[in-house]
C-alpha cells in the first residue's frame, strides 16, 4: 500500500488535472461562463485523488456538494463535467445538474447533493446492495465535518455499524462548515471521537500528505474488500479558497492560510517524488503541462456543446 | 418536592416515593381495566409505565419548583407524580371536556405547563430537540432552572438525539438527558438496531461522542435513580453541562394497546418478549423484579415504613384512582364545535 | 419617514428592532452571527444570539422548545428546502401542540428562510415549496415582496404567537424599497393591491409579483388594465380581497413560482371557483412552473419558471385574445 514511482506519477496526474480544472472552473465563473453556486476542491486534490485512484469503476462513491474533484478522481471525464458547469447538452448530466449534482455511474461516481450529509444515508443502502449481492465492491462517501453534526450521520454511522456494512467514510475536516469554525459546531475536535462508541476502524491523517492518505485508505480498503467495515478516514484538510465562489472569507486567518500554503498537497508530494528519485523536473512538468491541455480542450468541448434545448427541462422527470 | 441538594433521603421522603410509585402502577392498571370494563371508552394509543415508576420517581424527585420536563407519549407517570389532578389525566384520556388539554390531545398528549411539564411528543425522539430548547431558555433566564429530558432507547437512534446532545454540550445547556432503556423499540430489540447494544456495551456510551459523561443507572431502584439523576441536576444546575443518563427499565406492559380500525375492540396484548420472541421466561423474570413490590419490602424490611401504612397507602390510592375512573366515565364530551378552537393562539 | 434600503437589510432590521423591544426574541442559525463583532451578538449577547450547526432537527425542534418556555425564537434555516430535513419538527411537531393541549401551551416560533433562487442554484437549492406548509392548521405562511413588507411581516411574524414560515425570496434580497424607520407592522392575512386595473386580475406571490406589474405595464400599452394583487401571505390568506376583485373583472390569472399542483394558485382558484364562480367570465388561468425539479442549465431554467411573457400571455388567453393552449 506504499507509495511506489507508478501511483505517484498517477496521483500526480490526477491531482493536476483536478487542480487546473478548477482553476479554470473559478476563472470561467468570474467570467459568467459558468454560473450558479460553485464550491471548489482545491487543497483537496490529495485526499480525491489518493482515495479514488484505488477504487475500482464498482467501488461507488457519493460526495457532497464540493464535488469536482471526487468525481474527476473517480474517471468522470473533465470535458464532459466542464459542459455540465456550463449548462450545456453534452454535459454529463445533460445540463440539468450542475455543479452539485454530477452523476457518473459508468465510473461509479454516484452522485454528489446540495444538502449537507445528504448522501451519508444513500450511501449506506449502496453498500447494503453490495452485501446482498455478496459482491466485494466497496461504497466511499465523502462529506466534511459539518456533516457530522446532522442526525442523519449519527443515523447512518449507527446502522453501518450494525449491519457490517463495507462502507469507509471519508471525512475531510477542514475545520469549517459553511462560514463558521468547529468550534462554533461542536465540543467534539476530531470526527473520528464522534464515532468513538461504534468501534470502527478508523484513522486521521493530514490530508495533504498524499502517501499517508494512500496508505491509510489501503489499509481500510483491503479490510473491507474482505466484507469487514464499516470504517472512517478522517482527513485533516484545508480549503484554499472560500465555501463558494464568491464567498468574501472575512472570517479566515492569514497567518493560518500563509501556513496551508506550504502545505499544498501537490508541491508537497512532487517534493516527495522528486526526493525519491521517482520523478524529475522534467517528468513533473509534463504532468501539469498534460492537465492544461486537457483541461483546455475540455473548455473547447464544452463551448462547442450547444444549450440545451429549453424543451428538454421538462423530460426525465420520471423514468418510463 | 423539596430540596434535593441533601442526597440523603429521609424516611418521609422515602415514603412519598412509594407511594407515587404506587399512585402511577395503580393508575396504570386502572387504565387497563378500562379496556375490559369499559370498552369502547378509550380510543387510539395508549402506552403505560408500569415498571418504570423508580425511575420516574426517582428523577422527579430531584427537582425544584421552576424545573420542566419534556416526555415522550409514554407519559402518564409524570404529571401523576409532578401532583396534576388524576381525574383530569383520566378524563383527557377518555376524552372527556375536562380532561388535562381538554380532549385535544388524549393518552399521548399531556402537558401541565404550570407544573413545569411542558409536553410530549407523539414522535420517537422528536421532544428531544425541544427539551433543549427549553434548557437554552432556562440557561438565558439565569434562575438556576433545569429541564429534564426524558426519551427512550429507540429514540437514541434518532438524528434528533445526535443533534440535539450535541448542542446541549456545546451550549453546556442546564438539561439531563434520560434514556428509559427498556431495551425494545416496540417490537424490536434493541440488539438488532442498536450497534452498542449488539456489542454488548451500555447504551450510555453514546455519550462520549459529545463529550458528556454518560451513566447508566438500576432504573428499577428509585434511590439509585435519584442519586445518579440528582447529580446530573447539580451539575446542570452548576451550569457545567448536560448528562446522558441511561436508566434500565422493563415495562411490564405491551408497547401500547392493540392499533385496530374502529369496531375492533381493543387491548392490551402479551409483551413483545412473548408474543414476538417468544421468550416468556426474560418476562417472568422481570415480573419476579418489579420495582413497586421491590420498593416496598425494601422499605419495610428497613423499618421505613410499616407493612400496615403500605396496606394503607395503598387502599388510599385505590381509592384515588377509582375516583378519578369514575369521574372520568360521568364527565361530559366536550363539544364538537370546540373542535374549532386553540388552532391559534 | 421612510428611506430606501434594500430588502435584506428591511429583514434584518427587524429583527433587530424586535430584539431591543422584546428580550424574549433569539435568533440563531447556522452562520448567524459567529463573529463576535457582530452587530447583534454586540447589542443583545451570546444568551440570545448564537450560531448552530447543520442539524436541522434540532435547531428547529429548539426553537419549538424554547418557544414552549416562554421565548421567541427566530431561527435562520437558510433555505426552504433544509426545513424539509425536519419536516416532522416543523409540521407536526410546531403547529399541533398549542391544539393537542387543549389550548394550554404556544410556540411563537419564526422559522426563517431564503427560497426561490433561480441563478443556477440547482435542483435542490430553488424550489419553491410553500404549499406544503400552507395547508397545515396552526402554521403560517409569509411571503413578502417588496422590503417593506419584508420589514413589517417580521416584526408581526414575531410578535405572532403561532409557528411562522417566514420565506423570503432570494432574488429580491437586493431589491431597494421605500421602508418606514422604526416601529412597523405589516398584518397578516391582508392581501396588497399593488395595481389597479379593472379588466383582469393578477394575483402573484413573491418574485412573481414583479413580474406581474412589469406584465401589467405592457398589457396597459394594449389597452388592458390588469389589477395585481400580492397576498403577502398565504396563511392565513386574504379571500375577500382577491373575490372582491374578481367581482369587478370577471377575470383571474394566478402567477406562482411553484409547480402547477404544489403552490398557492390551486387554493386560490378553488375558493374563487367556490365563491366567486357567478363573477367569472371565463376560466381560471394559472401561471407556475413546470411540473419538474428545476434544472441547472440557464436556458432550460428559464423556460420552467414563470416570467413576464408568460403572464402576460396568460392575460390575453383570459381576455379571449389568445387562443387556448392545446
Amino acid at each position: 500500500m506504499q507509495l511506489d514511482a507508478r501511483a505517484a506519477s498517477e496521483l500526480l496526474a490526477t491531482m493536476w488535472r483536478i487542480r487546473c480544472f478548477e482553476e479554470r472552473v473559478a476563472s470561467l465563473k468570474r467570467s459568467r461562463q459558468v454560473h450558479g453556486l460553485i464550491h471548489l476542491s482545491i487543497g483537496g486534490e490529495g485526499v480525491a485523488a489518493a482515495v479514488c485512484g484505488q477504487l475500482r469503476d464498482d467501488d461507488g462513491v457519493y460526495s457532497g456538494h464540493r464535488a469536482h474533484g471526487h468525481a474527476i478522481a473517480k474517471g468522470a471525464p473533465l470535458d464532459r463535467v466542464m459542459a455540465e458547469l456550463m449548462g450545456r447538452a453534452d454535459g454529463i448530466c445533460a445540463g440539468l445538474g450542475g455543479s452539485m449534482h454530477l452523476v457518473d455511474v459508468e465510473h461509479g461516481f454516484l452522485g454528489a447533493t446540495g444538502v449537507v450529509g445528504g448522501n451519508l444515508p444513500l450511501a449506506l443502502g449502496n453498500a447494503l446492495a453490495a452485501r446482498v449481492q455478496g459482491s466485494d465492491a466497496v461504497t466511499v462517501v465523502f462529506f466534511g465535518d459539518g456533516a457530522v453534526q446532522a442526525g442523519h450521520f449519527h443515523e447512518s454511522v449507527n446502522l453501518a455499524a450494525l449491519w457490517e456494512l463495507s462502507l469507509v467514510f471519508v471525512c475531510e475536516n477542514n475545520g469549517f462548515a459553511e462560514f463558521t469554525p468547529r468550534s462554533a459546531h461542536t465540543v467534539v475536535e476530531r470526527v473520528s471521537d464522534v464515532v468513538g462508541p461504534y468501534g470502527f476502524e478508523r484513522r486521521t491523517v493530514d490530508g495533504g500528505d498524499v502517501p499517508a492518505v494512500y496508505e491509510a485508505c489501503g489499509e481500510l480498503l483491503a479490510a473491507a474488500r474482505q466484507g469487514r467495515g464499516p470504517m472512517l478516514l478522517e482527513c485533516l484538510t484545508h480549503r484554499r479558497r472560500g465555501h463558494y465562489e464568491g464567498d468574501q472569507q472575512s472570517y479566515r486567518d492569514e497567518a493560518a492560510d500563509a501556513e496551508w500554503e506550504r502545505l499544498d498537497p501537490i508541491a508537497r508530494l512532487r517534493d516527495d517524488a522528486r526526493g525519491h528519485g521517482w520523478l524529475d523536473d522534467h517528468a513533473i512538468g509534463e504532468l501539469e503541462r498534460a492537465a492544461r491541455t486537457e483541461v483546455d480542450a475540455a473548455v473547447e468541448f464544452a463551448r462547442a456543446s450547444p444549450f440545451p434545448e429549453p424543451e428538454a427541462a421538462r423530460r426525465l422527470v420520471y423514468a418510463t | 418536592m423539596t430540596n434535593s441538594e441533601n442526597a440523603v433521603l429521609d424516611n418521609e421522603r422515602l415514603v412519598w416515593m412509594f407511594t407515587q410509585m404506587l399512585r402511577i402502577r395503580e393508575f396504570e392498571e386502572r387504565v387497563k381495566r378500562t379496556f375490559e370494563d369499559h370498552p369502547g371508552v378509550i380510543r387510539g394509543h395508549t402506552h403505560l409505565a408500569d415498571g418504570a415508576e423508580g425511575s420516574i420517581v426517582g428523577s422527579l424527585a430531584t427537582l425544584e419548583p421552576g424545573d420542566q420536563l419534556l416526555t415522550t407519549y409514554r407519559c402518564h407517570g409524570y404529571p401523576i407524580v409532578l401532583g396534576t389532578d388524576c381525574k383530569a389525566i383520566m378524563a383527557e384520556i377518555y376524552g372527556r371536556r375536562d380532561g388535562l388539554c381538554g380532549g385535544y390531545g388524549g393518552s399521548m398528549h399531556l402537558a401541565d405547563p404550570e407544573r413545569g411539564f411542558l409536553g410530549t411528543s407523539g414522535i420517537v425522539g422528536q421532544g428531544i430537540p425541544q427539551a433543549t430548547g427549553a434548557a437554552w431558555a432556562a440557561q438565558i433566564r439565569k434562575q438556576g432552572q433545569v429541564v429534564l429530558c426524558f426519551f427512550g432507547d429507540g429514540a437514541s437512534k434518532q438524528g434528533a438525539f445526535h443533534e440535539s446532545l450535541n448542542l446541549g454540550s456545546l451550549w453546556k445547556l442546564p438539561i439531563v438527558y434520560i434514556m428509559e432503556n427498556n431495551n425494545y423499540n416496540v417490537a424490536t430489540r434493541s440488539e438488532q438496531e442498536d450497534a452498542n447494544a449488539a456489542a454488548g456495551e451500555p447504551l450510555s456510551v453514546k455519550a462520549t461522542a459529545y463529550s458528556m459523561p454518560g451513566v447508566t443507572v438500576d432504573g428499577g431502584d428509585p434511590v439509585a435513580v435519584y442519586e445518579t439523576v440528582g447529580a446530573a441536576v447539580k451539575r446542570a444546575r452548576a451550569g457545567d453541562g448536560p448528562t446522558l443518563v441511561e436508566s434500565k427499565v422493563y415495562r411490564l406492559s405491551a408497547h401500547g394497546n392493540l392499533i385496530a380500525p374502529p369496531g375492533v375492540p381493543l387491548h392490551y396484548p402479551e409483551h413483545e418478549a412473548i408474543t414476538v420472541f417468544g421468550n416468556r421466561e426474560e418476562y417472568e423474570a422481570a415480573l419476579r423484579g418489579d420495582p413497586v413490590p421491590r420498593f416496598r419490602a425494601r422499605l419495610v424490611e428497613d423499618g421505613a415504613l410499616e407493612a400496615d401504612r403500605a396496606d394503607q397507602i395503598a387502599q388510599e390510592v385505590r381509592d384515588e384512582m377509582e375516583a378519578a375512573v369514575q369521574f372520568a366515565l360521568n364527565d361530559p364530551f366536550p363539544e364538537p364545535e370546540a373542535a374549532l378552537q386553540h388552532v391559534y393562539a | 419617514m421612510a428611506r430606501e434600503i434594500p430588502y435584506i437589510a428591511a429583514v434584518n432590521e427587524a429583527i433587530a428592532l424586535e430584539m431591543a423591544r422584546d428580550e424574549t426574541v433569539l435568533f440563531y442559525g447556522q452562520d448567524v452571527a459567529p463573529s463576535d463583532d457582530d452587530e447583534l451578538v454586540k447589542s443583545f449577547g451570546r444568551e440570545r444570539v448564537r450560531v448552530s450547526p447543520i442539524s436541522e432537527t434540532a435547531e428547529i425542534g429548539m426553537a419549538v422548545g424554547a418557544a414552549l418556555a416562554g421565548y421567541r425564537p427566530v431561527v435562520e434555516l437558510l433555505m426552504a428546502e433544509f426545513m424539509l430535513v425536519a419536516m416532522n419538527q416543523v409540521v407536526n411537531e410546531a403547529p399541533r401542540l398549542r391544539y393537542m393541549s387543549g389550548g394550554r401551551v404556544k410556540v411563537p416560533a419564526v422559522f426563517k428562510a431564503g427560497y426561490g433562487f433561480t441563478a443556477g442554484w440547482a435542483g435542490q437549492h430553488t424550489g419553491s415549496i410553500y404549499g406544503m406548509f400552507m395547508g397545515i392548521p396552526g402554521l403560517k405562511v409569509v411571503l413578502p415582496s417588496t422590503p417593506a413588507d419584508a420589514k413589517g411581516l417580521m416584526a408581526t411574524a414575531i410578535r405572532d404567537d403561532n409557528p411562522v414560515c417566514y420565506l423570503m425570496h432570494y432574488l429580491l434580497v437586493l431589491e431597494h424599497g421605500d421602508v418606514p424607520e422604526g416601529e412597523y407592522l405589516v398584518p397578516f392575512g391582508e392581501a396588497a393591491v399593488r395595481r389597479d386595473g379593472g379588466d383582469v386580475t393578477i394575483v402573484a406571490t413573491g418574485w412573481t409579483v414583479g413580474r406581474a406589474l412589469a406584465a401589467a405595464e405592457t398589457l396597459a400599452g394594449e389597452g388592458i388594465q390588469a389589477e395585481v394583487i400580492d397576498p403577502r401571505t398565504i396563511a392565513p390568506l386574504d379571500t375577500a380581497t382577491i373575490l372582491s376583485s374578481v367581482q369587478k373583472t370577471g377575470r383571474l390569472v394566478i402567477a406562482d413560482q411553484s409547480t402547477r399542483h404544489g403552490g398557492a394558485s390551486p387554493v386560490i382558484a378553488a375558493e374563487v371557483a367556490e365563491h366567486g364562480f357567478s363573477s367569472l367570465k371565463a376560466p381560471i388561468v394559472h401561471v407556475t412552473a413546470h411540473d419538474v425539479t428545476v434544472p441547472y442549465s440557464e436556458p432550460m431554467e428559464a423556460f420552467v419558471l414563470p416570467n413576464e411573457e408568460k403572464i402576460a400571455g396568460a392575460v390575453r388567453q383570459v381576455l379571449g385574445e389568445a387562443p387556448v393552449a392545446a
